[in-house]
């Protein structure tokens, strides 16, 4: 053991003095909780969320409603009965268009398998009459879910047997605006919500359910709500679930998960609220039952009056026990109401909740977590080789020595770059390739819009490439170019927004975030793979890379010919 | 020597590095054919002046010229000219011998059959041909440096840059590679060579240049250099009492002597001739004699020594 003193400082000395290991050791552990520290600073900032308000009365368009009815088949019979116009329709479009002009205020189409294909008329009635038939129809259905556009809605009842389509126009739908009134103010659907959502999450309201799916898409929004018509009608009534449609994207799991926690919340508020509010109002009318004063309105005597007349009346009787066994009868009765009465109250404050969260994909179909994580995982290994291969070539030929060789060669230094380029393209190209081919072959993942993936993917890799080369101008050794490459790797992937949603980073994060070419890779790649997106959707992304992978590439040549003077 | 009659020419060169002086007002000339050395301590900026020669960095200032005239050596005709041997061992460690030559020869844009042979050749000539299937990384030091030589030589350059050759190399390993700078020389071409081993400058080069602290201080044949900063000395050992004699016989031969611990060293002109007559007259208390001619590596210590004193 003698010395190890003297080895102790001259190890200390040696890290001290060694500015990539110091970094690495001591300073970088610090740099990645500052990083993560910053990111984290305003968690639980409200998520970002669309809101489209379909129980607006003054909305204007057509509304409609696809239902899952077991009685789709009895639904023509009806609408014939009540209706004084009534008409085939040949096409979707002259549908729609018999309804603007007024021809029908009601169209409906159906899928019939004896005529083998999907039925379409239209039919004209007042509206008391075509309110209580939609309300019916929406009342005997499994299961309603609303559009604003017709093809949207045309197009999911595809396939669905039993299902029919009702298209009229938004405001002919039943029971559409209504207000009810907690703690003394009186709410419409927008009001409630706001006034809930407050702290939680950041509304943002849309006309129509095609543009706040492109803001979803966008990334500007992490969820979309959907509030059906009669929303506040069924909070008040009780009578049936008001079934909110959410929309999350969930190509981000992450992102998915933050707004849906964040969403229920602020629903459990607003049922809690509505809830209360009206078990207070039937347990205060309960006990104006037992002990008198206004019921609704209307003064009435309470049960516990009663039963003190009926024992005044018994006493009074007592010389008439015939009669007295009947008064005792009558207050035996009001005592086991009036206990009744206080059990029931205790009881309706345990109701069930009246809203239902309907959690959607913004794809259109609902996605598993491994669905999700492909490009993510793509992404990430794209990344990490890209980086990698960027660095580690580029130092190669420092390492060996044989940088002023090939400089003297009439190959230059262009070709040299270029040809590094190549390299690394195709390894980073080809391990993503495979890992794709893996994910929908064999572990059957979903994704669509290989083509566009491929692309993004060769795209991308320049960026991540370009910045490998650029940490190249510093180091002078393979070691050092991937040590490098490590520190740099780790808070991009961070900056994704897979591990920890962007929305919920303060705007210098989210700055940092948008100025890193990871994030845009897994934007697109997520956006096509997962959310199917077209070229067009991605187009902004694809640029954006591309001028990425120009200027890191451009700015890595710069640096190393500096380096080599 | 003018700039006309001179392959290369530099004329007031210099190089600075984030404000220090690398290089300071060079100016060289170096023939056609010839083997010019350039020697100094390290850090004495051979390695830059080679880098600039050979258009891997700028200078400041000054100018280069090639048979008279104003060049950029980043030129690409100027390029073709010229061979490098960088100091470090310059190869892929994971290529075979025959494959780096290959490699460097297809580069400078021989087709794949012409490669092949050149790379051959060049195995022959560095006397590597049965380690051609060899990765570089395996060779020996020596070898892996007359490798670097012979890719240095692929293009058969007019023009060759040796940046310290044979450092780090054994006696055995050092020889052969003189044995191939020569052969270039023999070939008739122009070989510039930086190098801190004066036994090698003594050997190989025509003439030398010494730099110091960025600037060149001397310059002239090997011969020319001994000459002007060493001469021969005669050191004897003498019985107690001959001092007398000694210093008598020295002011009679116009000789000086001095003493260096229990040694007389005795300097001055024409020593040879002189030898005779001194030994003759202290025969009877002389118990060692030793001559020594002076070498370059004396001359260019002594100098060291006065530059820095």
């Amino acid at each position: 053991m003698r010395g190890w003193r003297t080895l102790l400082a001259k190890d200390w000395k040696l890290i001290r003095r060694n500015r990539l290991l110091l970094s690495v050791l001591i300073v970088y552990p610090f740099l990645i909780m500052g990083v993560i520290g910053a990111a984290f600073q305003e968690s639980g900032r409200p998520v970002p969320v669309g809101l489209v308000n379909l129980d607006d009365p003054g909305r204007e368009g057509v509304l409609c409603v696809v239902l899952d009815s077991p009685d789709a088949g009895r639904t023509e019979g009806e609408v014939r009965r009540r209706a004084y116009g009534y008409g085939e329709c040949t096409s979707e479009e002259q549908a729609l268009a018999d309804l603007e002009a007024g021809k029908f205020n009601l169209v409906i189409a159906r899928e019939d398998g004896r005529v083998g294909g999907r039925r379409l008329y239209g039919a004209l009635m007042d509206s008391e009459s075509l309110q209580s038939l939609v309300m019916e129809l929406e009342d005997s259905a499994t299961e309603a879910r609303f559009y604003t556009s017709f093809r949207e809605a045309a197009d999911s009842l595809a396939g669905m047997e039993g299902g029919v389509l009702l298209a009229l126009p938004h405001r002919l739908h039943p029971s559409l605006g209504e207000s009810l009134w907690v703690g003394g103010e009186s709410y419409d659907a927008l009001r409630l919500i706001r006034e809930f959502s407050g702290d939680v999450v950041d509304l943002e309201i849309f006309p129509g359910l095609e543009e706040a799916r492109g803001t979803l898409r966008e990334g500007r929004v992490d969820a979309v709500v959907v509030l059906p018509p009669g929303f506040v009608h069924r909070l008040k009534t009780l009578e049936k679930v008001a079934e909110v449609n959410v929309i999350l994207d969930q190509s981000n799991l992450v992102k998915a998960e933050f707004a849906e926690t964040g969403i229920r919340g602020f629903f459990s508020r607003v049922t809690e609220e509505v809830v209360e509010e009206k078990m207070r109002a039937v347990v205060a009318g309960l006990y104006v039952l037992v002990s008198g004063g206004d019921f609704f309105g209307t003064p009435i005597i309470g049960l516990e009056r009663i039963r003190e007349d009926l024992a005044d009346l018994y006493v009074a009787l007592s010389d008439r026990p015939e009669l007295g066994i009947k008064v005792q009868e009558g207050i035996d009765l009001a005592d086991m109401v009036i206990e009744d009465i206080e059990k029931a109250a205790d009881y309706l404050r345990g109701t069930a909740l009246p809203v239902d969260l309907r959690i959607s994909s913004v794809a259109g179909r609902p996605l598993a977590a491994k669905d999700a994580v492909v490009p993510a995982l793509i992404v990430l290994s794209m990344l990490w080789t890209g980086v990698l291969c960027g660095a580690v070539l580029m130092v190669l030929e420092e390492e060996e020595g044989m940088r002023a060789r090939l400089r003297l060669t009439p190959a230059g230094p262009l070709a040299m770059v270029t040809a590094k380029l190549i390299l690394a393209s195709g390894v980073v190209i080809l391990q993503s390739l495979v890992m794709l081919l893996l994910a929908v072959a064999v572990f059957r993942t979903f994704a669509s819009g290989l083509w566009i993936s491929l692309l993004i993917i060769a795209v991308s890799s320049l960026s991540f490439i370009g910045i490998g080369q650029m940490l190249a101008a510093f180091a002078r050794q393979v070691a050092g170019a991937v040590i490098m490459s490590v520190l740099v790797t780790f808070p991009l992937i961070f900056l994704t927004g897979a591990i920890f949603p962007l929305t919920q980073m303060p705007a210098f994060m989210r700055g940092i975030a948008r100025a890193s070419p990871p994030t845009y890779a897994l934007d697109a790649l997520s956006g096509v793979m997962l959310r199917g997106e077209g070229l067009a959707g991605v187009f902004w992304e694809i640029m954006v890379l591309l001028g990425f992978g120009a200027t890191l590439l451009f700015a890595g040549s710069l640096l190393s010919g500096r380096k080599s003077q | 020597m003018s700039s006309k009659s001179s392959l290369i020419s530099l004329r007031g060169l210099s190089r600075d590095f984030d404000g220090l002086r690398a290089l300071g007002g060079i100016d060289l000339d170096v023939d056609r054919g010839e083997t010019f050395g350039l020697i100094g301590p390290n850090g004495a900026g051979k390695t830059t002046l080679i880098r600039i020669l050979t258009g891997l960095i700028s200078p400041t200032k000054g100018e280069m010229l090639v048979e008279g005239k104003k060049l950029d050596p980043r030129h690409r005709a100027y390029r073709r000219r010229i061979g490098l041997v960088p100091q470090e061992t310059a190869l892929y460690g994971r290529l075979t011998a025959g494959e780096n030559l290959v490699l460097l020869a297809r580069l400078h844009g021989l087709d794949r059959g012409k490669a092949a042979f050149r790379a051959k050749e060049l195995l022959a000539w560095a006397g590597l041909e049965e380690h051609a299937d060899r990765e570089a990384r395996y060779l020996s030091r020596g070898m892996q440096q007359r490798l670097s030589l012979a890719m240095g030589m692929v293009h058969d350059p007019e023009i060759v840059f040796l940046d310290e050759p044979t450092s780090g190399l054994d006696p055995e390993a050092r020889s052969r590679v003189w044995d191939l700078v020569e052969k270039l020389s023999g070939e008739g071409k122009t070989v510039f060579l930086a190098t801190h081993n004066l036994e090698e400058a003594d050997r190989l080069c025509d003439r030398l240049a010494i730099l110091f602290r960025g600037e060149i201080r001397e310059q002239g044949t090997p011969e020319q250099i001994k000459n002007l900063l060493g001469r021969d000395r005669l050191e004897l050992g003498l019985a107690e009492g001959a001092l007398g004699d000694l210093s008598e016989i020295c002011g009679r031969l116009g000789l000086s002597w001095r003493k260096e611990g229990r040694i007389f060293v005795i300097t001055g002109p024409d020593l040879p001739g002189k030898l005779p007559s001194l030994v003759s007259r202290l025969t009877g208390s002389l118990y060692h004699l030793h001559y020594r001619e002076v070498t370059l590596e004396d001359a260019f210590l002594r100098f060291m020594k006065e530059l820095e004193n």
